[in-house]
């Protein structure tokens, strides 16, 4: 059994627990955009639930998932305990205080800002200071990332650090240099304002520091995703990875590309100059680099595992590959969902085409895909991979865990493809009430409904996961003696040795600098070479 | 190992240098000075303005005519600090002295030309205090009790009145007024560039501070104040916000609005 168990535990069952608390949420929120008459419908609750869905998601079952499952990966992966288990629970309380503070203040109604904070819009300083809580929580998860890989290293001397290690620090690193921004912004302006400490926000800095947090945190996200790409799915296939040395390189472009790129969600924006948006759209495209990499790699290794499984021709190892494992399984959906949420993402990131989606349900829908369909869809899977081993009981129904993962994909795709599309007729986001008896935007009307029902599926796979997770600690008869450990997928060529930059992170520290300050230097400098005019404060939980 | 190691710091850097200047290249001269020449720039100044250069004079073009603002009251950190320390009890007593005659504590005012204040917005009623102090608005009663005032007695009043018991801020259950006046609160009206009264006089909306509450004035004053901000009777309202949209409502439509925003006691 792990040293480190109950610590996993405790993070991911957070998460989990705030993840069907926030799908309750979501599933509500679709009902009151839509035509059909919904409880509780105001636009008051309705922003409340929007920011709770926001934050539960988007900060804390990400933030726990992988603080959880990074423990899990330093502990399998090197084979040696975590530097310091005082530290995690630390972390970990601190953590759970700061989530415990933010829901309270946001269910309280006083903190109805949406989880992207939008100032001068100010909630209750509870809601800020519990979100910095929980990043400061992650903080020390990251310290502990980075020092269990160095203590590996030097205990194995010009050995490469095992791929799923190596991934889970670049993460640490990256959420290192995301976290920059947005811990600025509300340390050094938003919690100041929300206390009464100042009156007016500077509201183009703001926004352009949350944007410097914006899209390396999707990759923060995504990152647990494609180290079970690389390491897990193809031992789940039965086959090998195609490329050790790929997926470094894509974990470390990951890194490099995730950052000096965050102006991409500020096109419209008018405090930017186009050069600046222009250089930062280029830098974007880059991302597809390690996506596209990614694609490739875990295609050939799913190719390599179907043909030892016995299959042939062009495309018969695809029917070979044992897609009743849920790894397996999630990874073939994941992928599926992967083209189109890529394919709308390359619609956002270029500067044209994103005049025309811009603040509508499409941006919506493509982060919704985006984040359900690969980056949720493989937390799935992930815990179903390692809760056998955290429990030391087996699984008695991986059809039920199949037809959840199943659920969830058809759910994700009703639910979005629709949004999509009504985000192209021009339906606006972020709006609690649509009059769709006004002819103008009645026949939008069948479409949200069928987002509605998507919205229904997605609901009832999310408590069906949280069912299957239960029944591991439930079911007595199903102990493993011995558990077995954790193995994770041994490349085609393991690699002896590998050059330095693909086994640290301090060249890749130094080139993330660089475009940083390439990227976001002026932009930020601008804001004091010539002081723009400030917006006042509208604090939301103080009554006008 | 380490000829492998300086090789790819090597390429690296060549690799992330020539990435760097083709984005900066494009987007700081190609694209300028493709694009520069609509709005008919210089090559210099359009390469400026792709960094985010600013050029141009630092000054705004000044107008030869003094400006004439439309309130004297500015929404800074005095403003708010007077404000925030209003004392609702100097403010009941000022209020018992003078003004409670007409804004009466509770119930609604004795003349439906007067507005009712209890439970009004501190925002709303200090800025109109301050305005009529200083002329911006006038009227014939206000005028001369608000210049007898001090600012201090101003945020007292404004403090006294916005604690007293309020009605609901949103138009929940409005009077009837007919599916098209509900839809000019709404929804506005696009075709005659006319914002729905919601956007900003609502409990949750996003409107400027000194957005007054409406609900429960008597349909006369609403309806008045609307006639006057259309025909430039009253111009206090910052940006003409309410003088543009009251110049292009009907008359009957100001009356039904005043209907509307008319709560039934």
């Amino acid at each position: 059994m792990l040293a480190a168990r109950r610590l996993v535990l405790a993070h991911l069952w957070t998460a989990f627990v705030v993840f069907a608390a926030a799908a309750v949420l979501g599933a509500w929120q679709m009902w009151v955009r839509s035509p059909l008459a919904a409880p509780f419908s105001t636009p008051d609750n309705y922003y409340l639930s929007v920011t709770a869905h926001g934050a539960a998601m988007a900060y804390v079952l990400t933030t726990f998932f992988i603080m959880g499952f990074g423990y899990y990966v330093a502990e399998t992966a090197l084979e040696r305990t975590l530097p310091s288990m005082r530290w995690a629970w630390l972390g970990f309380a601190l953590a759970i205080f700061g989530t415990a503070m933010t829901v309270l203040t946001v269910l309280s109604g006083r903190a109805s800002v949406l989880y992207t904070f939008y100032p001068p819009l100010t909630a209750s300083p509870f809601f800020y200071v519990g979100l910095v809580l929980v990043v400061v929580g992650s903080w020390i998860w990251c310290v502990l990332m980075i020092l269990a890989m160095a203590q590996w290293k030097r205990a194995n001397p010009g050995r490469p650090v095992p791929l799923a290690m190596f991934a889970t620090v670049s993460n640490a690193v990256m959420w290192l240099w995301t976290t920059a921004g947005v811990a600025v912004e509300l340390l050094f302006i938003v919690i100041p304002a929300s206390l009464g400490l100042t009156e007016t926000v500077d509201v183009g800095l703001t926004r352009t520091l949350f944007s410097w947090t914006l899209h390396a945190i999707v990759y923060f996200w995504l990152i647990p995703a494609y180290i079970a790409f690389y390491t897990m799915a193809p031992q789940a296939a039965g086959g090998r990875l195609y490329s050790d040395s790929m997926g470094r390189l894509s974990f470390i472009l990951f890194l490099v590309y995730s950052l000096p790129v965050g102006l991409h969600h500020l096109f419209m924006d008018p405090e930017h100059s186009t050069g600046f948006k222009f250089v930062q759209m280029s830098l974007t495209v880059l991302v597809t680099v390690p996506t596209l990499l990614t694609v490739f790699t875990i295609t050939a290794s799913m190719e390599i595992a179907g043909r030892m499984r016995g299959g042939t021709g062009l495309f018969g190892w695809i029917g070979a590959l044992p897609w009743r494992r849920p790894m397996v399984l999630a990874t073939g959906l994941a992928f599926f969902m992967l083209w189109f949420g890529g394919g709308g993402g390359l619609v956002n990131m270029s500067y044209g085409m994103n005049a025309m989606v811009h603040n509508t349900s499409w941006v919506t829908a493509h982060f919704h895909l985006i984040f359900g369909g690969t980056v949720v869809m493989m937390y799935f899977a992930i815990a179903y991979e390692i809760w056998p081993r955290l429990t030391g009981r087996a699984t008695q129904a991986p059809q039920l865990q199949c037809a959840q993962l199943w659920l969830w994909a058809i759910g994700m795709m009703v639910m979005t493809v629709p949004w999509h599309w009504l985000g192209l007729e021009g339906q606006w986001r972020r709006v609690a009430h649509f009059d769709y008896a006004d002819p103008a935007i009645a026949s939008w009307g069948p479409w949200v409904d069928v987002s509605v029902a998507g919205g229904a599926i997605l609901l009832a796979s999310a408590l069906l996961f949280i069912w299957n997770l239960a029944r591991f600690h439930a079911d007595q008869a199903a102990k493993l003696t011995p558990v077995p450990p954790q193995r994770y997928a041994v490349a085609v060529h393991p690699p002896d040795h590998v050059p330095a930059a693909l086994n640290g992170f301090a060249l890749w520290n130094v080139v993330v600098l660089v475009l940083m300050a390439v990227a976001y230097g002026f932009p930020l400098a601008q804001f004091f070479i010539e002081a723009p005019p400030q917006a006042i404060v509208h604090h939301v939980d103080r009554a006008g | 190992m380490e000829a492998l190691d300086r090789a790819w710091r090597l390429w690296v850097g060549i690799i992330l240098a020539g990435m760097v200047v083709t984005a900066c290249v494009l987007g700081f001269v190609v694209v300028p000075l493709v694009q520069g020449g609509g709005p008919g720039f210089d090559a210099f100044t359009a390469i400026c303005r792709a960094i985010g250069i600013n050029l141009a004079p630092r000054e705004a073009p000044r107008a030869a005519a003094p400006a004439q603002p439309a309130s004297g009251v500015a929404w800074n950190s005095k403003t708010f600090g007077a404000l925030a320390h209003g004392d609702k009890a100097a403010g009941a007593k000022f209020a018992q002295d003078t003004c409670i005659a007409c804004h009466a504590p509770d119930g609604p005012p004795p003349d439906p030309s007067i507005p009712r204040l209890a439970g009004q917005s501190s925002f709303a009623i200090y800025k109109q205090l301050q305005d009529f102090k200083s002329s911006t608005r006038i009227n014939e009663i206000m005028s001369g009790l608000a210049k007898a005032m001090t600012d201090t007695q101003i945020a007292d009043v404004a403090a006294y009145y916005s604690s007293l018991a309020r009605l609901d801020l949103d138009a929940r259950h409005p009077a009837f007024a007919g599916p098209e006046i509900e839809a000019l609160v709404e929804r506005g009206d696009a075709t005659r560039g006319v914002p729905p009264c919601a956007s900003c006089h609502a409990a949750t909306s996003g409107g400027p501070i000194e957005t007054p509450t409406l609900t429960g004035q008597s349909p006369q004053y609403v309806a008045a104040a609307l006639k006057d901000f259309a025909e430039g009777q009253r111009r206090n309202d910052i940006y003409g916000r309410m003088r543009g949209i009251a110049a292009k409502l009907t008359p009957a439509e100001m009356t039904l609005l005043g209907d509307y925003y008319t709560t039934p006691h």
